[in-house]
């Protein structure tokens, strides 16, 4: 398949000033006022646009223009804002920051498609939502008392928060979390681009074409995917309560983790190691546990077996073997793994968005778009480096970006796991 | 044992287990209401108008033919999915028990999706007839939420019959079918915790009623609770529910808006504290029991072509199977229903002396619910559970005509 028309372009080094980071929110002020202005001009913009569009077939180009510049500005300014760029962003969009997007020039488009854009954008604007929505606060008054809540934000507002604090401890950001903020953006510069007819082709959510260049990793835990995309309608339709029994019983069997869990907790920090059956039982109850959410989000097709036997199942975690742990990283496990957990129920509320919007792609084509799939594999992938990572299945910090996969030294049964996502 | 031998074996278990089964079933249809009661024959014209009974019968017969239909239906989509559900197996990465649950399950989700026009049907009836005011979308998802709990249940059956049919191959019905009764028993005991929406009973004056009945019909204790279902139906009801220390008296909120007197809450009251008395809920489990050890016996039978129930692929089989077998057994099931519904009833008669009160009950009971008084004999022996509502008077009137039963100055 050709490149999508709007594609993101990166160069930051991820190294990071403490100074600006410090301050970034204050700093941002002057661009939140003029994004505002600017936006304000969009949307008029837009507006004259899809009336030319509906009618010439292809977006004008001058308005094309000023609505790629917008997005390109808007990228921009948020990779600064979320700390996925270090320098203080220019204020025309120009070309060459170090979290960028190129737009193509305006292309013939599909009259139907933006007649009705507005309703097609939803399932994007939702997944984007997921990706980049904003947290909030809410207070709600029920018989004379008043309960306050808490929203947390999209994926890229969570990685932001851990990144505000990684950068000020280390003068850097993270790739992982750099890479998890650039993915955000793409997906956010390609549904605008859609929004604001720029082009007909579909936003992708697929992370492992959000960026330019993945890099390879060698992490302990990861995701095995062989699914082919195929989906069968009355599995899918029925998914919720075909998933409840394996509900159960995996609420019933995370009650036996847990005590695994503090056993494995207690031995590892005296014997610097986890030991072999109690490495085994839990390995076992993560790897069902993936099958199981695999099946429920749609990750993969078939209805899994209850016991997480190796190589059964489509989607499977990839565990390596056990290995000497820090024991002070495993005396502040729970601790270290609060960002770790922050990040994942970001990720956890994309793959519900994925699973939601797959639901109805997979109901009316049979499939799961591809995109989708690998955006809720990836989110997968992380929760169970996270849970790994809970349960002492090694040391190895989750990885919050996408990769490729460099094989890692697996289980031997779960070995012959060939095509791999990161 | 020569081939005779073992034919004469065979024959004399079978006659020892249907001598076993006879006898069960005698002890179970005891009941404590007068042999030679003679309940008078009433005419329904008597008691209602002529335009509710024309009311009621429309809105009874519409319901008991969208039931049939759904049956006809239920039983077409399993009759093709015992044909072909074994070719779902592909979608599955599970094991033999796995993929067997698998296939129950969507046995299962198929019949939902065939019958959902006929609940729908009924839904927009209750409403027209301003019985239900529930929204059709929140029928819609509630209906299909609940599917997570049916799917619960048949997956855990499967993985006990599966389970034991990997074990026992042949013989498996005849640890399966004792182990499903202590289910269920087990079921009967927890079934106020599954009940949702239950709460205390706020009205003093019917909870002291309902507790001075509880000592009457020896039950003392009893406690009885208040189900919240306003949101859902304007019906009203009650049942009774557990046993031993679990047991309750289950009020519809529906019951207590002040359509119903305190002496007719009472009365429905002292009816499902009848139930309690004569151990209603065990004696359904005895029943399951018998049904149940026939029924396995002839699944297991039914399925050895697809290799029996071991296998996943005999799994769409047993659905058809059981479930024929409990349309089959379903007149059957409304008689001893029916039964324990008139020996509650006269139950409540001996507690509460109050032969009126319970005739203005079943005529306020028939109208508030568009209860056909005098139903059709196909729909009376298809889907009444309970006697009629002219039958139940009538059994009102054989009590009050009984001076050993029924003396109101003695009270």
């Amino acid at each position: 398949m050709d490149a999508h028309p709007v594609r993101l372009i990166l160069s930051d080094d991820l190294k990071r000033n403490r100074l600006t980071v410090f301050f970034r929110l204050l700093l941002a002020i002057p661009h939140f006022i003029w994004l505002a202005v600017w936006g304000v001009g969009a949307l008029l913009v837009a507006v004259a646009n899809w009336i030319a569009t509906l009618i010439g077939g292809r977006s004008p180009r001058l308005l094309h223009i000023f609505l790629a510049s917008y997005i390109k500005y808007a990228t921009q300014f948020y990779g600064y804002f979320y700390l996925a760029a270090n320098p203080y962003p220019p204020f025309d969009g120009r070309a060459g920051y170090p979290v960028d997007v190129t737009i193509e020039p305006p292309q013939s488009q599909r009259r139907w498609t933006v007649a009705l854009r507005g309703i097609l954008a939803l399932p994007a604007l939702l997944l984007f939502w997921t990706l980049a929505g904003s947290p909030g606060f809410g207070t709600r008054r029920r018989a004379g008392a008043t309960s306050y809540t808490l929203y947390g934000g999209g994926l890229l507002h969570t990685v932001a928060l851990v990144g505000w604090f990684a950068s000020l401890a280390r003068g850097m950001l993270s790739r992982g979390l750099r890479d998890a903020a650039a993915y955000a953006l793409s997906y956010g510069a390609q549904v605008w681009a859609y929004v604001f007819l720029l082009t007909d082709r579909y936003p992708n959510s697929d992370p492992l074409l959000a960026l330019p260049e993945l890099p390879a990793r060698d992490h302990p835990i990861g995701l095995a995917v062989r699914d082919d995309l195929r989906r069968s309608r009355l599995t899918v339709f029925f998914r919720l309560p075909l998933a409840f029994p394996h509900l159960v019983w995996l609420t019933l069997w995370a009650v036996l983790a847990l005590i695994a869990a503090v056993a494995n907790w207690l031995s590892t920090l005296l014997a610097g190691r986890s030991p072999a059956a109690l490495q085994r039982f839990l390995t076992r109850f993560l790897r069902y546990s993936v099958h199981v959410y695999a099946f429920l989000y749609l990750t993969a097709n078939p209805f899994p077996g209850f016991v997480g036997v190796p190589g059964s199942y489509p989607v499977e975690a990839v565990i390596a073997q056990r290995r000497e742990q820090s024991r002070l990283k495993v005396a502040f496990r729970i601790v270290l793994a609060l960002p770790a957990l922050l990040i994942g129920s970001a990720y956890s509320t994309l793959m519900t968005s994925a699973a939601i919007v797959g639901w109805f792609a997979a109901l009316a084509t049979g499939r799961m778009p591809r995109g989708l799939r690998n955006a809720s594999a990836l989110a997968l992938r992380y929760t169970a480096q996270t849970s790994a990572y809970l349960l002492l299945l090694g040391d190895a910090y989750p990885y919050s970006g996408p990769y490729s996969l460099a094989a890692p030294s697996t289980d031997p049964p779960a070995a012959e796991a060939a095509p791999a996502l990161g | 044992m020569g081939r005779g031998g073992r034919r004469i074996a065979v024959a004399l278990a079978v006659g020892a287990f249907a001598a076993a089964w006879a006898w069960a079933a005698h002890a179970l249809w005891r009941s404590s209401v007068p042999a030679g009661l003679n309940p008078p024959h009433l005419h329904a014209s008597r008691y209602f108008s002529a335009s509710f009974l024309s009311r009621s019968s429309s809105f009874e017969r519409f319901q008991d033919i969208d039931g049939l239909l759904a049956t006809l239906t239920l039983l077409g989509v399993l009759s093709l999915y015992a044909r072909r559900g074994h070719r779902l197996m592909g979608e599955s990465a599970a094991g033999r028990i796995g993929t067997g649950m698998l296939l129950g399950m969507l046995g299962f989700a198929l019949v939902w999706l065939a019958e959902f026009p006929f609940g729908l049907a009924a839904v927009w009836w209750q409403r027209r007839h301003h019985i239900s005011h529930q929204g059709y979308v929140t029928w819609a998802i509630d209906s299909f939420l609940s599917l997570g709990a049916s799917f619960l249940f048949v997956s855990l059956a499967l993985l006990v019959a599966m389970g034991l049919a990997g074990v026992l191959r042949r013989w498996w019905w005849a640890v399966a079918a004792p182990a499903f009764v202590g289910l269920a028993l087990l079921s009967t005991f927890l079934s106020i915790y599954l009940i949702p929406n239950v709460g205390p009973l706020r009205n003093r004056a019917i909870a002291a009623d309902v507790a001075a009945l509880a000592r009457a019909e020896d039950v003392p204790g009893t406690k009885v609770v208040v189900q919240k279902v306003a949101r859902y139906t304007t019906a009203p009801n009650a049942e009774s529910v557990g046993f031993g220390p679990t047991r309750r008296v289950i009020l519809w909120d529906t019951l207590l808006n002040g359509r119903f007197s305190r002496k007719q809450v009472d009365f429905v009251a002292a009816h499902e504290l009848g139930h309690i008395a004569h151990h209603h809920q065990l004696k359904r489990v005895g029943w399951l029991a018998l049904f149940l050890i026939p029924a396995s016996a002839l699944i297991a039978l039914l399925t050895r072509r697809r290799g029996g129930l071991a296998r996943p692929e005999a799994v769409p089989v047993a659905l058809l199977v059981y479930v024929a077998l409990q349309l089959a057994a379903l007149p059957l099931w409304n008689v001893v229903s029916r039964r324990e519904e008139t020996e509650a009833d006269w139950s409540a008669l001996k507690a509460t002396r109050e032969p009126a009160t319970g005739r203005a009950l079943f005529e306020r009971l028939a109208t508030t619910s568009l209860d056909d008084p005098a139903p059709p004999a196909w729909s009376y022996v298809l889907y009444a559970d309970h006697p009629t509502l002219m039958q139940r008077i009538a059994i009102v009137e054989a009590f009050a005509r009984r001076p050993a039963d029924y003396n109101p100055r003695s009270r």
